[in-house]
């Protein structure tokens, strides 16, 4: 289970016993710094300094990137995004279309990822066809966004198109609507990332031991018992990997997005994302949309991580 | 129940049911084996039937790409019909509506670039204002009727510099990240000491830290030290190849994934393995080079084909750092949207073309793509 075992060459090495380094150990430590200071270097510069100066701005004033004179002014942030009249209307309906999204993504990742693993699962593994369900994760989110502006703009969608032809709708669905882009994007999201999701679900229906499905199946199980009783309470690490997923992946969806005109005039495809980068980028609120973000990702963060204990400790049970 | 110890009168009777219990058990066997093989035909259609539909979007794209603006608003299964030529449009349209420029087609039509070629002029007053033969321009028009998308795009120059760039950032990215991810599994292989669980800790950082939230900060000092550099707050060669590699700087600084890929993989390789190369007089750099490397095939491929497609299809990071005249594929693309309002079919090919090299590469390698999303969706 602790996966540093797996990876130390297992010499025994007594760790609390304080030896003198031999000289041979020596060189050898200063050798894997140098080799690993290069990538070290560019990580906590790109990634820990910019944390690091972003804690001090969260309770700053600084409004845009080449500010010099920058007040402290505590929590206003925080609280100007809850009740600060033009920003908080903004902040509220971009969380409700960002959550209702999220759902959907989340219900998606069932409808196409989890029962494609089953029937896959109940066939066997067909490397053709995986192939085939894996091919839109190569599709870039951009490219997504614009696949559903071509396939549901109100007047020229080629869906849209056909279902009025075929005469199962009367009105177009309108990507521009609220409606539309809660339910239209999260369709082709799940088809970019079904693949992915399967791949996730089949790995748990593989994992788990095939007497057991055998002696359900001898005991006279049905299929819904089977899934119930056998596949999914086996499957827990494979849900919670696809849920951390789906979570963190929903709230920072932002290409699809800027394809569908979120930065331009679609007011339907305002999600928080799209916010954060109005704010920092082109409306001079650069404090305000980083604590947007601590607001919107911390929380997901520590969800993730809850979840993940979750189900190690859940596994660790059935062990 | 094949050992029979009955006795008596039961034990004539026996057999007799058995071999009727027997048949109808068979039967039974065999009718499910049927409904079994037709219950797997079903799903296997099924499935079938989810690839079809799944490919469609992709065959739309495909046709929308030689669909005008005008004729899509009908729907188009099908490549729609090449557009004639109409002698009576006016050049200023036909410029707007098929994004031609009135000085290409002054050349092409030998009409001297001094010459004001009036928008309002019909294709036939044209024609006869200039002795251009009405075959001439109907030879130089008819291609676009069908192939304006493709004609536009391919002949946008932009296009393929941003190909290239792609390209570029991309390769480098996937270069890097596998240099470098080597170079620290190498440096932390074992996790021996404090310092290296320490580095190993700090990688894995990157999960918890939310990319939203140092994406304004990180372009904040990223832009300071850029100010530092001689030349890159003017427009120019220096600028564009420091905005550059800013990109392939965030694509190869590391992390979580290829950090405990090669940790693990290169901590797995046997000590004798080192200790052989050493006593043959190997310095640590040549036992990296001829027998670690070697052996890294495997983890190589697997991140090579995990980051790939995160690095040619990053819109976010090239959007925010990289000039509009120095930048890649997915924010051109994007750019398109506001340069081809009236012509969208070039946004379409553009979004196409742009799938095309890693749908390829894909294909290609495929066996490594999917071994690695099964891979990667084991250890979670």
């Amino acid at each position: 289970m602790p996966s540093t075992q797996q990876i130390s060459y297992g010499d025994g090495a007594p760790p609390k016993v304080k030896r003198r380094l031999s000289a041979r150990q020596r060189k050898r430590n200063r050798q894997d710094i140098l080799l690993v200071a290069p990538q070290l270097a560019l990580f906590v510069f790109l990634v820990l300094v910019p944390l690091i100066v972003a804690l001090p701005l969260l309770f700053s004033d600084m409004s845009r990137f080449g500010d010099t004179q920058v007040n402290y002014i505590g929590f206003d942030n925080f609280t100007r995004l809850f009740t600060d009249p033009g920003i908080a209307s903004d902040y509220w309906s971009g969380l409700l279309k960002t959550v209702r999204f999220t759902i959907l993504n989340y219900a998606m990742v069932f409808a196409f990822g989890l029962t494609l693993a089953l029937l896959m699962y109940e066939v066997g593994f067909r490397g053709g066809l995986f192939t085939m369900i894996y091919l839109p994760w190569m599709i870039s989110g951009l490219a997504v966004g614009f696949i559903a502006v071509m396939l549901f703009s109100e007047s020229s969608g080629t869906v849209n198109l056909l279902l009025e032809k075929i005469g199962l709708i009367d009105k177009p669905f309108s990507i521009k609507s609220d409606t539309g882009t809660t339910v239209i994007l999260p369709l082709l999201v799940g088809w970019k990332a079904a693949g992915f999701n399967m791949a996730i679900f089949l790995a748990g229906l593989m994992s788990i031991p095939k007497d057991t499905i055998e002696a359900a199946t001898v005991d006279g199980a049905s299929y819904s018992q089977r899934l119930t009783r056998v596949y999914f309470p086996q499957m827990v690490p494979s849900f919670v990997i696809a849920t951390i997923f789906a979570l963190v992946g929903s709230f920072k969806v932002f290409d699809e997005l800027v394809a569908m005109g979120g930065l331009s005039q679609n007011d339907a495809a305002e999600f928080l994302s799209i916010l954060f980068f109005r704010w920092g980028f082109t409306e001079n609120k650069l404090a305000l949309a980083m604590t947007l973000a601590v607001i919107t990702f911390v929380p997901l963060t520590i969800i993730s991580i809850g979840l993940q204990r979750f189900q190690r400790r859940a596994t660790t049970y059935h062990d | 129940m094949t050992i029979d110890n009955g006795a008596g009168p039961d034990a004539a009777k026996a057999p007799a049911v058995m071999e009727s219990d027997r048949t109808v058990v068979h039967r039974g066997v065999r009718s499910m084996h049927r409904q079994r093989r037709l219950l797997r035909i079903g799903i296997l259609a099924l499935i079938v039937l989810y690839v079809l539909l799944s490919v469609l979007p992709f065959y739309f794209l495909f046709v929308r790409t030689f669909v005008s603006t005008k004729d899509s608003t009908d729907l188009w299964l099908w490549i729609p019909p090449a557009e004639q030529v109409n002698m009576n449009a006016n050049v200023g349209n036909l410029s707007v509506y098929l994004n031609l420029d009135i000085g290409d087609l002054k050349e092409q039509w030998d009409i001297p670039p001094t010459e004001y070629l009036d928008p309002r002029w019909n294709l036939n007053r044209v024609s006869e204002e200039y002795g251009v033969p009405e075959q001439t321009i109907r030879d130089t028009l008819r291609p676009h009727g069908r192939f304006n998308g493709w004609i536009v795009l391919l002949g946008n120059s932009d296009f393929w510099t941003a190909t290239l760039r792609t390209i570029l950032v991309a390769g480098l990215g996937i270069i890097g990240i596998n240099v470098l991810g080597i170079m620290t599994g190498t440096g932390l292989a074992g996790l021996r000491h404090r310092f290296h669980r320490l580095i190993y800790a700090t990688f894995l950082l990157e999960i918890v830290i939310p990319p939203f939230l140092i994406l304004l900060p990180q372009f904040l000092l990223v832009n300071k030290i850029q100010a530092l550099i001689p030349g890159a707050s003017q427009p120019g060669l220096v600028r564009d190849v420091s905005q550059l590699a800013v990109i392939v700087g965030l694509y190869i600084k590391g992390g979580a994934l290829s950090t405990m890929i090669f940790t693990s993989s290169i901590g797995a390789i046997p000590r004798e393995l080192e200790e052989a190369a050493e006593i043959d007089g190997a310095s640590r750099w040549q036992y990296i080079r001829h027998v670690l490397l070697p052996l890294m095939k495997v983890p190589i491929a697997g991140l090579t084909v995990i980051m790939l497609p995160f690095f040619w299809n990053d819109f976010l990071q090239p959007f925010v750092y990289l000039d509009s005249g120095n930048t890649t594929l997915q924010p051109l693309i994007q750019s398109f949207t506001g340069q081809y309002t009236t012509n969208f079919r070039i946004v379409y090919t553009g979004v196409f073309v742009s799938i095309l090299p890693l749908v390829v590469i894909y294909f290609l390698f495929r066996k490594w793509f999917i071994s690695g999303v099964l891979e990667g969706a084991v250890k979670g």
